[in-house]
């Protein structure tokens, strides 16, 4: 469904990723772990289109189609997602008519009809209570005033609203309680189905407990040094990254 | 070499007679004020308080004709309320209800009783500093017509009054509505102007709104400025306050080739408050232009400001602030903001406050900024299968909309809200 090869990308001149390459399929979970400033949420935002990386070399390819020739809004009208490391706040563009517009703009790309005020906000509801939130934060502003963890839920509500082909999740996990990840984790595992993929990137061993990934892979340097089973997360976690030759901090190159 | 060139001045046609129906005390105020404005300089650049908008002055002779009211009925508006249409600057009272309420009274100059006309004559003008509103000056010789409103101690228009001014600009000329308030103790009410013009001949229209609040009084005013892409519009809006009077201001509007508006608000006596919110909206080649200034003549009276610029293409928004705060008054409590948008590189925005603090014990507090869309916000909305578009003028709307929000007229809120989106979206066009 979605493969990533040799992609190279640089921001300002500096060079970020240097050479990535993966295959997903559908109904697959892919785990990617790693240090800080390896290039895990460069990888997430170049897939999602944000154009303040520029891919010097490689492609990417869903359904082998051409992805990076696409603008952000027709990726994620092709079914990619990302749920951000760091959901910004939007005031005075309410949670209620952002995710309307979203979910009607997917509904009307794949020949739906678009869901009417009302059926709007059952679906709304519904979903929001399906990730804890109260649905009064429908009213606020998208995001606005929102504690980490419910900015994490309310990515994860997006998702489940927007019904996307591949989920990618940066660090969807981090800064949560454990009453929160065992929410969002219910909640990825809800999206889990058949045709759909999931791209999560984590620090963690303990969110692969509740979400169980059918490969790991650890992305230092800007490349993919290595790969595994769910079984290399649990190496990770006791032995570090420096065993595969990575210290802490992104290498100078 | 530099020429100088004397200043442009009014025209004497400008000032040719005006009100002929209107009861004989105004008529000599009429003429009065005509008299003493022959020659009066018209804005340049070199006028501060016209600087940045004089260029897009443009009057011809031709505009010096008042045009011919027809006393047509002005589109109806289906909102809830009572209606008064202004057409050409004269009332018309086929097309308008003159709701019978205990304590209001609503007519028109000329259907005003020589006392009453005397008593108006003699308090036209007073809630707004003429030497800083030039404009308003033409106004006042001019007129033909306008609304007077009185509302006796203690009175209360439950409904809100719509008054629709229409300039009719199927021929070059320009109106002078004109409107006066007068609000006794503790009255209420909310009063929606609504300025709009049909027909694309260059067309001028001068207004003044005045509002007079004695003790107690609460006065709601909304301000929508809609009219045609050849209609230049110099509006004044001028309001005193008595001791714990209240007036709170919403002021909408689109651009186009001139845009003036200037509002002048006096609070004159202890607990007196103001909150004045203003949006204005320019695209194309248009121009906006606000000018407020709040005096805060008496202590412990409070005034909020609270005025956004939305400026596109290669369109030109200004806007100038002012308190004044006098010598006694202390524990005045001012706060003011302007904010401003720009959403291309060609549009200009000019944004001035004037602080002038005379009294020690006070709080004031100012700021004003430009800024342009934040492109995180954009690519959040996009990535969610937004069209650009859509996000762009959904994000240019936030910008607005908490000020639209606090009109306190649901119909008008919508109208507007919805009015804003689509002027909004326009703009986007090519994105
Ligand atoms: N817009 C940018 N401008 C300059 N440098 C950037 C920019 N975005 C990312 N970088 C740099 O690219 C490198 C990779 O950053 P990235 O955010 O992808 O790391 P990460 O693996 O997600 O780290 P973390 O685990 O801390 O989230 C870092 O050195 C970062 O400073
Ligand atoms: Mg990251």
């Amino acid at each position: 469904m979605l493969s990533i090869r040799n992609l190279h990308a640089s921001v300002e001149g500096k060079e970020i990723l240097k050479g990535i390459n993966l295959d997903i399929k559908p109904g697959e979970v892919h785990a990617i772990m790693g240090p800080n400033g390896s290039g895990k949420s460069t990888l997430s935002a170049i897939l999602a289109g944000n154009e303040a990386y520029e891919v010097t070399d490689g492609e990417v390819l869903l359904d082998g189609n051409n992805l990076l020739e696409l603008a952000t809004e027709e990726r994620a009208r092709e079914g990619i997602f990302l749920a951000f490391q760091y959901p910004v706040e939007i005031p005075g563009v309410s949670n209620m008519q952002f995710l309307r517009t979203a979910v009607n703009a997917m509904r009307t790309h794949r020949g739906k009809e678009e869901l009417s005020a009302v059926e709007f906000m059952k679906l709304a509801k519904e979903t929001s209570k399906q990730v804890d939130l109260d649905p009064e934060f429908l009213k606020r502003g998208v995001n606005e005033g929102f504690s980490g963890g419910e900015k994490k839920r309310n990515e994860i509500m997006q998702a489940l609203m927007l019904e996307p082909r591949i989920a990618i999740l940066d660090e969807t996990d981090s800064g949560l309680d454990i009453d929160a990840l065992k929410v969002v984790s219910d909640g990825v595992n809800a999206l889990r189905s058949p045709e759909r993929a999931v791209l999560m990137v984590t620090h963690y061993q303990r969110l692969l407990n509740h979400i169980v990934p059918d490969y790991v892979h650890v992305l230092a340097g800007g490349k993919i040094v290595k790969s595994g089973g769910r079984e290399l997360a649990l190496e990770l976690e006791e032995r570090g990254y420096g065993w595969l030759g990575i210290k802490d901090e992104v290498e100078a190159s | 070499m530099v020429m100088t060139k004397a200043a442009p001045t009014l025209n004497a046609d400008f000032l040719e007679a005006a009100g002929s129906n209107l009861p004989s005390p105004l008529q000599t105020l009429l003429a009065q004020r005509g008299k003493a404005l022959v020659d009066m300089p018209l804005p340049t650049r070199r006028t501060e308080n016209w600087k940045y908008s004089s260029r897009y002055l443009q009057l011809s002779d031709a505009m010096a004709s008042a045009l011919p009211s027809g006393r047509k009925a002005g589109p109806a508006l289906a909102f809830d309320g009572y209606h008064v249409v202004i057409h050409n600057g004269v009332v018309v009272p086929e097309a308008s209800d003159f709701p019978d309420i205990d304590g209001i009274e609503i007519l028109s100059f000329a259907d005003l009783d020589d006392i009453a006309a005397q008593q108006l004559a003699e308090r036209l003008d007073n809630t707004l500093d003429s030497n800083a509103v030039q404009m308003s000056r033409l106004n006042t010789a001019r007129f033909e017509d306008g609304l007077f409103i009185r509302l006796k101690p203690n009175a209360v228009m439950e409904k809100p009054l719509f008054v629709i001014c229409e300039t009719d600009a199927h021929a070059t000329g320009s109106v002078y509505p004109r409107i006066y308030v007068e609000a006794g103790t503790n009255s209420q009410m909310t009063l929606v102007e609504e300025y709009m013009s049909t027909g694309t001949e260059p067309a001028l229209v001068n207004t003044v709104s005045e509002f007079s609040l004695a003790d107690g009084a609460n006065i709601t005013s909304v301000r929508l400025s809609l009219e045609g892409t050849n209609t230049q519009h110099i509006g004044a809006t001028g309001a005193r306050l008595l001791a714990n009077a209240r007036f709170d201001s919403h002021c909408v509007g689109f651009g186009g080739p001139l845009r003036r508006h200037d509002l002048q608000v006096r609070l004159e006596a202890a607990g007196a408050e103001c909150r004045l919110n203003g949006v204005a909206v320019t695209q194309g080649k248009q121009h906006y232009d606000n000018h407020t200034t709040i005096e805060h003549v008496a202590p412990h009276c409070n005034s909020e400001e609270t005025y956004r610029n939305i400026a596109a293409d290669e369109s030109h928004a200004i806007f100038n602030g002012r308190i004044h705060i006098h010598k006694d008054a202390q524990k005045s409590n001012a706060n003011m903001s302007n904010k401003n948008l720009l959403l291309s590189t060609g549009a200009e925005i000019d944004t001035k406050p004037e602080l002038e603090i005379y009294a020690d014990d006070v709080k004031c507090a100012h700021g004003a900024t430009i800024g342009r869309l934040d492109e995180s916000a954009l690519f959040y909305l996009v990535s969610r299968g937004i069209d650009r578009r859509e996000a762009n003028t959904l994000l240019s709307m936030a910008f607005i909309n908490e000020l639209i929000a606090q009109i306190p007229v649901e119909a008008v809120r919508e109208t507007v809200q919805a009015r804003l989106n689509q002027f909004i979206e326009q703009t986007f066009k090519g994105a």
